[in-house]
């Protein structure tokens, strides 16, 4: 799944590292959800939608089907 | 050079504790010696390995947050330390005979509570883990598991058929250690899908 998780994490100056730490998953974790390689689990979706005060939609865009 | 850091302890320690393996058997009481040596020279390769693991794939030691890799660590080495205590206990005992009847078998069992606090520590880990990082630890496990079956239900096969011929005791030892080198293997290919 797509996601603009980079873009938000630069626009606010973070590191991955520091990303991880605020969403408490390590920072491999955040590479794989920057990269699309891991989809989040609903809970985490809504905690990283919130630390960035947007909805999930406007984080993660679905594969078209 | 940065990755280096963290390892070096790890990579002197096991070096270290290889030459005193080494060295120590002439220096050891005869009845625990050969069991102490081939226990440092253990320790001394274990430790190697982490320091490598550290220095060359960070990737598989940075899997979680430093407090409870900290905490695993900790864990591990603590059960590991009581579990080569009953070992050397167990065996110094039972060298020379030792007791008879339930007595022998409560001996002979000394080593099994550690290592049922290793497992401990690593079921903590994987509960406390991140939830990619649970997804590649329980891929890894299930596989680990499905190979380590696969491998014993062979050798029971040739063993049946006569074409190896495995001391029993020894075979069923092995079981948790491969275990856990096919689980680190596993681990090491599952992760790299997620990088």
């Amino acid at each position: 799944m797509k996601n603009h998780l980079r873009t938000l994490r630069e626009e606010r100056g973070w590191s991955q590292g520091e990303l991880a730490e605020r969403l408490e998953v390590s920072r491999q974790t955040v590479n794989a959800l920057e990269t699309g390689k891991y989809d989040p689990s609903l809970p985490l979706a809504f905690r990283i939608a919130r630390l960035f005060g947007r909805r999930i939609e406007d984080v993660f865009v679905p594969d078209e089907a | 050079m940065d990755a280096l850091k963290p390892a070096v302890g790890w990579l002197l320690g096991g070096i270290v504790a290889i030459a005193l393996g080494l060295a120590a058997k002439p220096l050891l009481p005869e009845r625990i010696a050969d069991i102490a040596s081939v226990m440092l020279v253990s320790i001394g390769v274990g430790s190697l390995a982490s320091g490598l693991i550290r220095w060359r794939l960070p990737a598989l030691y940075e899997a979680a947050p430093a407090d409870l890799r900290r905490r695993y660590t900790r864990e591990i080495l603590l059960a590991m330390a009581a579990y080569m205590v009953m070992v050397v206990a167990t065996v110094s005992v039972l060298r020379d005979g030792g007791p008879e009847g339930p007595l022998r078998a409560l001996v002979a069992l000394l080593p099994v509570p550690p290592i049922a606090f290793v497992l401990r520590a690593m079921v903590r880990y994987i509960r406390d883990a991140d939830e990619m990082q649970q997804r590649i630890e329980l891929e890894a496990v299930s596989i680990a598991t499905a190979l380590v079956a696969l491998l014993y239900m062979s050798g029971g096969f040739l063993q049946a058929a006569k074409v190896i011929d495995l001391p029993a005791a020894a075979v069923m030892i092995w079981v948790f250690p491969l275990l856990c080198a096919t689980y680190g293997v596993a681990k090491f290919l599952v992760m790299r899908r997620y990088q």
